[in-house]
């Protein structure tokens, strides 16, 4: 038995991309977003966890795995498009490390790049089986990870309420999915954007789900008042339970002035060979028509306020990330000890991140996460690694608030993900997520075509509801294919609605939805009755 | 080719949806039949009438339509199909009406929304605890209709007096919940960089 800490550390990484699979088109570079996602984020996170496992350092880490991404990354095409562009980034890095041959430190570069590359198609190849998935679940088999579960397509909940069976299809096709994957049920879920409606936990104990997370003023801002505020988990009146985000552990690593992903060491995320080097020479490098596109090999760091950026060193990098390992784990001591006078209970510390800002934008998280995981273990006993399961079974008991509505978006609440740049969306979505519910009470009982039709129905709708087409329009990059994908996934249900309530489906066109669309093969269209 | 969505589904309806605890989004649709009943229902009264949405305070209450707290009217034009309205007020339940008001001031509708309840702005004022005690299933769904236990609220634990305990508690509550705000405003995932540039 070991004996209690002062306080428990749940880091939570969120690993979530929408779902985008093109086979009609031979190079898709909205592809890539999941190409650079297992490069850079998702091998060197499973590589650090096996790390820690094979030398013994104990740590406990919560993800998300969301159900497009898994399916992604178990998709075949998918799989062997990810090979065709890990060898063509090999290509290019060998190509690299010739053309600095005469600039040592552009070389020694090159050289890391070219290597790191060959391990990552070793990594997946061999050491992962080409199945990223099952290495996750393997990590979880042990004990070290525990996955949760998102909404079906990451639709943003709050803003799909307004039809009811909508939110609870996107519970019960995400949970389902996840039983098929782990052969058991998830404990917890990752709310798509952390969106929370007083209400929703009823949706999730109907679905088996025993957590989830809040923004911080989710917490803060319950009703009643919780003792603990955000360092103790509270019950929903449902007995679902609510964990919210820690501001100051989320602060260090996120904000963009105190955070450690700005720090001058690191490597410089914008500056990419695939817009410094010569047209001609990077040419087959970047996209098929001939736009510069990031090639994910950088050779800056971020130095300062400056354009005249220094070139990154590797070991200085490494050694930032180790002195802000100790830099968290230490802020996090205090912070407990702070914390735990006032409490009948070691505090907990939710500290919870986009997956994709460790590797992809923040070059050096990974090793972060790692050197901070094997300082948890080695050097001190004050904070504990946690996950949300092993905090409820050691306390059960825990106050009864109904969290605020709230997101982990700007401002803290829907503004994202409804305002003049894509409110259009709302009255499409409701409207057909209000057709699909009639379409289950129309066909209760449905085979063959029928049932095929009302299935890829489903499955376009879900798709035509994921929150990062809303976010996408937001933001302002990439906004035409997201609103390409939200016009098409709901052009086509309202195709196979009509086609359906006429009692006329087309078997050619339903076929040649089914092929493009693939995702959740086993959908069952009662999910949205 | 981008496919394109239908401008009507031929139904008439008002949505109301939230944005923030200050900020409401409403869309709509009108049939020109039930257009025309309004205006026929209105008559003479036609003449000079103001499009609006008329919302009903609702918070607390079973709304049998006379019985709102506050109503207060916002003009719309009909054909922007689509209005954000500011409150001055967090925490309450709303539902509206898309109709006309006639110069005499006689209100003919036309379809009523959903209700919508704004989140919280700020903490709560109530404190009295309520505490449970819920089981955890490993790899097994509970059942969603298990009772659920209450137990008494735990001691409050320290040195201080309990009531010196819970003035601290909830001063570092209020003080997390101020850093919260001004956090949302600035960093978010949402607005997910690279750290300083």
């Amino acid at each position: 038995m070991t004996t209690q800490p002062t306080g428990y550390l749940c880091l939570v990484l969120h690993c979530h991309l929408p779902y985008v699979r093109h086979p009609e088109h031979e190079h898709f570079l909205e592809e890539n977003w999941l190409f650079e996602a297992i490069t850079d984020t998702y091998i060197p996170l499973l590589r650090v966890m096996n790390g820690l496992v094979r030398d013994g350092a104990d740590f406990r880490l919560t993800a998300t795995l969301s159900p497009p991404l898994i399916s992604m990354l178990r998709d075949p095409l998918l799989i062997s498009r990810y090979e065709r562009h890990l060898n063509r980034l090999i290509e290019l890095a060998s190509k690299e490390v010739h053309r600095t041959a005469s600039q040592p430190e552009f070389h020694r570069l090159a050289t890391m790049y070219l290597e790191r590359f060959l391990q990552t198609r070793h990594a997946f190849a061999q050491e992962c089986g080409r199945d990223l998935v099952s290495v996750f679940g393997h990590l979880q088999d042990l004990g070290k990870l525990e996955i949760i579960t998102c909404g079906a397509t990451h639709g943003f909940l709050p803003l799909l309420n307004v039809t009811p069976s909508a939110v609870r299809a996107q519970l019960r096709t995400a949970v389902a999915h996840y039983e098929e994957v782990f052969s058991r049920p998830p404990h917890g879920i990752w709310l798509p954007e952390c969106g929370y409606y007083p209400g929703l936990d009823e949706v999730l104990r109907d679905e088996g789900l025993q957590f989830f997370f809040t923004e911080s003023h989710g917490l803060l801002y319950a009703d009643p008042r919780p003792r603990y505020g955000v360092h103790a988990p509270v019950f929903c009146p449902t007995g679902v339970a609510a964990f919210a985000r820690d501001l100051d552990s989320s602060k260090q690593v996120w904000s963009a002035e105190e955070g450690y992903p700005g720090d001058p060491a690191y490597r410089d995320y914008y500056r990419d060979i695939g817009w410094d080097l010569d047209y001609d020479y990077i040419k087959p490098y970047i996209h098929v028509d001939g736009k510069r596109i990031n090639t994910g090999i950088k050779y800056f760091r971020i130095t300062g306020k400056t354009d005249q950026k220094q070139v990154y060193d590797r070991a200085w990098a490494l050694e930032r990330a180790a002195d802000h390992a100790g830099n968290f784990m230490f802020n996090r001591e205090r912070q407990v000890e702070w914390l735990a006078p006032v409490m009948d209970r070691p505090p907990i510390v939710v500290a919870p991140y986009d997956a994709e800002l460790f590797g992809h934008w923040w070059f050096e998280g990974p090793e972060w996460l790692d050197f901070l995981f094997r300082k948890l273990h080695f050097d001190q006993q004050t904070v504990k690694p946690i996950t949300p399961a092993e905090y409820l079974e050691r306390h059960d008991v825990n106050q009864v608030c109904t969290p605020c509505g709230s997101s982990w978006g700007y401002k803290g609440y829907h503004e994202v993900w409804l305002n003049g740049g894509n409110d259009w969306i709302y009255r499409h979505l409701h409207t057909a997520a209000r057709r699909m519910e009639e379409l289950t009470r129309a066909f209760p009982q449905a085979e063959g075509l029928t049932r095929r039709a009302l299935t890829q129905a489903g499955r376009e709708l879900l798709l035509a509801q994921s929150s990062d087409w809303a976010f996408i329009m937001k933001t302002g990059t990439m906004v035409e294919y997201a609103v390409k994908r939200t016009k098409e996934h709901l052009a086509r249900f309202t195709s196979l609605y009509e086609q359906l309530r006429s009692g006329h489906v087309d078997a050619g066109f339903l076929k040649d939805l089914e092929e493009k669309e693939n995702l959740f093969p086993t959908l069952d269209y009662r999910h949205f009755s | 080719m981008t496919a394109e969505l239908p401008d009507h589904y031929g139904r008439t309806e008002l949505v109301l949806m939230v944005v923030d605890p200050l900020l409401l989004f409403a869309y709509w649709e009108a049939t020109p039949e039930s257009l025309g009943q309004a205006q026929d229902a209105l008559g003479a009264e036609m003449e000079g009438a103001r499009a609006v949405l008329r919302f009903y305070d609702i918070s607390l209450i079973h709304f049998d339509g006379t019985n709102a707290h506050h109503t207060f009217d916002i003009d719309i034009g009909l054909e922007a199909r689509g209005w954000y309205v500011h409150l001055w007020t967090a925490e309450k339940s709303y539902c509206a009406d898309l109709g006309f008001v006639a110069r005499t001031g006689r209100f003919q509708a036309i379809t009523r929304s959903n209700i919508v309840h704004t989140p919280r702005a700020g903490v709560s004022a109530r404190d009295e605890e309520r505490w449970m005690r819920v089981r955890f299933m490993r790899r097994r769904k509970p059942d969603p209709a298990r009772p659920l236990e209450s137990v008494p609220a735990p001691p409050f634990w320290g040195r201080q007096s309990p009531e010196e305990l819970r003035a601290l508690l909830e001063r570092r509550l209020r003080e997390q919940a101020r850093l919260a705000a001004e956090f949302a405003k600035g960093t978010s995932p949402g607005s997910m960089s690279q750290g300083s540039r």
